[in-house]
Order: C-alpha cells, then structure tokens, then sequence
C-alpha cells in the first residue's frame, strides 16, 4: 500500500515535471519564432493576413504617419512642460495655466484625429473585411481606453447620488 | 551414451513409487487457489496497487509519458503563440499610437 503511494506520487511528479518542462519549452520556441521586434508590423501582417504588396503599401502610409506622429508628440511635450512650468508652486491655476491646459487638449485632439486618419488610410490598403476589423480594434485600443474609464466614473457618480 | 541414459532415465523414473492423488484433487486446488486470490484482493490489492501496477508497465509507463509531452507541447505553444501575437500588437501600437493619446 505504502508502497504503490509512493510510486504514484512519483509518477505524479515525474509526469508533472515532464509537462512544465514540455509547455515552457514550446512556449519559448513559438514566441521566438513568432516575434519579431525589429519590424513594427508585423502583427498586422499576421493578425490581417496581408499580402506582400498589401504589407508595401501599408507599410509606406506607417513610414509616412511617423514623422508626422514624431513631431506631434513633441508638440505635446513641449506643451506639457510649459503647462508644468505655469503650475509649478503655484496655490491656484492662473489664466496662463489654463490656457496651456487648454492648448495641450486641442493638441491631442490634433494628435488623436491624425492618428485616426492614419487607420482609415490602413485599411483602406486591406481588403474590406480586414479593414474593418483593423480600424474597429484600432479604435478600441486607442479610444476605449478613455471610454472604459469614463463609462466607470460616471457609473461611481450615478451610484453615490442614491446614497443617503 | 545418450541412449543409455535416456534408457536411465526410464528405469528410474519407473521404479519411483507415485502415490494416487487423493478423491477430487483437481477441484480442491482450484478452489485453493481462488481463495488465494480473493484473499489477496481483499488485502493489498487496492485501487492504489492496481494503479501503481499498472504505471510500472513499460508500455503503460510510455504512453502516459507521451501523452504528457505532447500535453504540455500543445498547450505551451498556444499559450505562446498568444503571447507573441499580444507583444505584437504592443509593439505595433507604441509606434502609431503613443501612451499620452490613449
């Protein structure tokens, strides 16, 4: 009896050792095969089934989209220090502060529509179906960030007017 | 000389007195020997020793040892292959859409 425990708890740990070692090994062997991070798109090429001359001219508007996105963002920045510089150890926000603060929205509104732009420009360069799947997930992960989060403070808000 | 003692061989085992087997031998060693059986099953043979059994068969051991691997060989790809293709999509969104705009 004792015996046969031991050799089933044995076989337990051996068959246990034999799958972790299997599933960490094929896991490292597909990630490594499957990524490539020297090439930004390659999860398009992947996830939309992109043909060569597809990926060309998808990968031609990215190239053109980065600078424009480069210079963007420092804009941003730029702005963002300023605002911080009109903030800093002041009590209360001056006309200056709030002007900055409003500059720095107008920009990533800026930012955002030029970015949305570029998806429709990508996939109008996918067949149809793909495109729309592309731009509808483009969206999601860009924008329903924001929603998520004010989808849930006005979910807060609504909840504690009921409270007494 | 093989002949002879083959020829041996025969005398002897001739001149050895056998005794008769006792009334209704036959039955009574089956009937011992499946309540040997019964007894041990009783006693040892649990769900454990017949699972411990079982394992200790090479063939059995092999299989169960295949089908681990293969197990852990498929469930670890698709684990990883969903890990790239979320690494992917990371990486392919810091380039057009920066963390300030999202």
């Amino acid at each position: 009896m004792r015996r046969s425990l031991f050799i089933l708890l044995g076989a337990l740990l051996v068959a246990g050792a034999i799958f972790a070692g299997s599933f960490y090994m094929s896991r490292q062997v597909c990630v490594m095969e499957m990524s490539n991070p020297a090439d930004d798109l390659s999860w398009l090429r992947q996830e939309f089934k992109l043909s060569d001359a597809q990926m060309a001219r998808v990968r031609e508007l990215h190239e053109g989209y980065l600078p424009k996105c480069a210079s963007m963002c420092a804009r941003i920045a730029a702005q963002k220090q300023k605002l911080a510089e009109a903030l800093a150890g002041a009590t209360n926000i001056s006309p200056e502060a709030e002007q900055d603060l409003q500059e720095l929205g107008q920009l990533r509104a800026q930012c955002q529509a030029q970015m949305l732009r570029h998806f429709v420009d990508v996939s109008r360069a996918m067949p149809p179906d793909q495109g729309q799947r592309y731009l509808a997930e483009m969206q999601r992960l860009t924008l329903g960030f924001h929603e998520q989060i004010e989808q849930s403070m006005s979910d807060d808000s609504v909840h504690e007017h009921h409270h007494p | 000389m093989e002949s002879e003692d083959v020829k041996l061989g025969g005398l002897l085992r001739e001149c050895r007195e056998s005794p008769a087997l006792p009334p209704r031998f036959q039955e009574g060693v089956w009937s011992r020997i499946e309540q040997a059986e019964r007894s041990g099953r009783r006693e040892g043979q649990s769900w454990l020793d017949a699972w411990a059994v079982w394992l200790l068969r090479p063939r059995a051991a092999l299989v169960g040892l295949a089908i681990v691997l293969v197990a852990g060989a498929v469930l670890g790809a698709r684990v990883g292959a969903r890990a790239a293709r979320r690494d992917a999509q990371a990486h392919y969104l810091a380039a057009v859409a920066p963390n300030s705009l999202r």
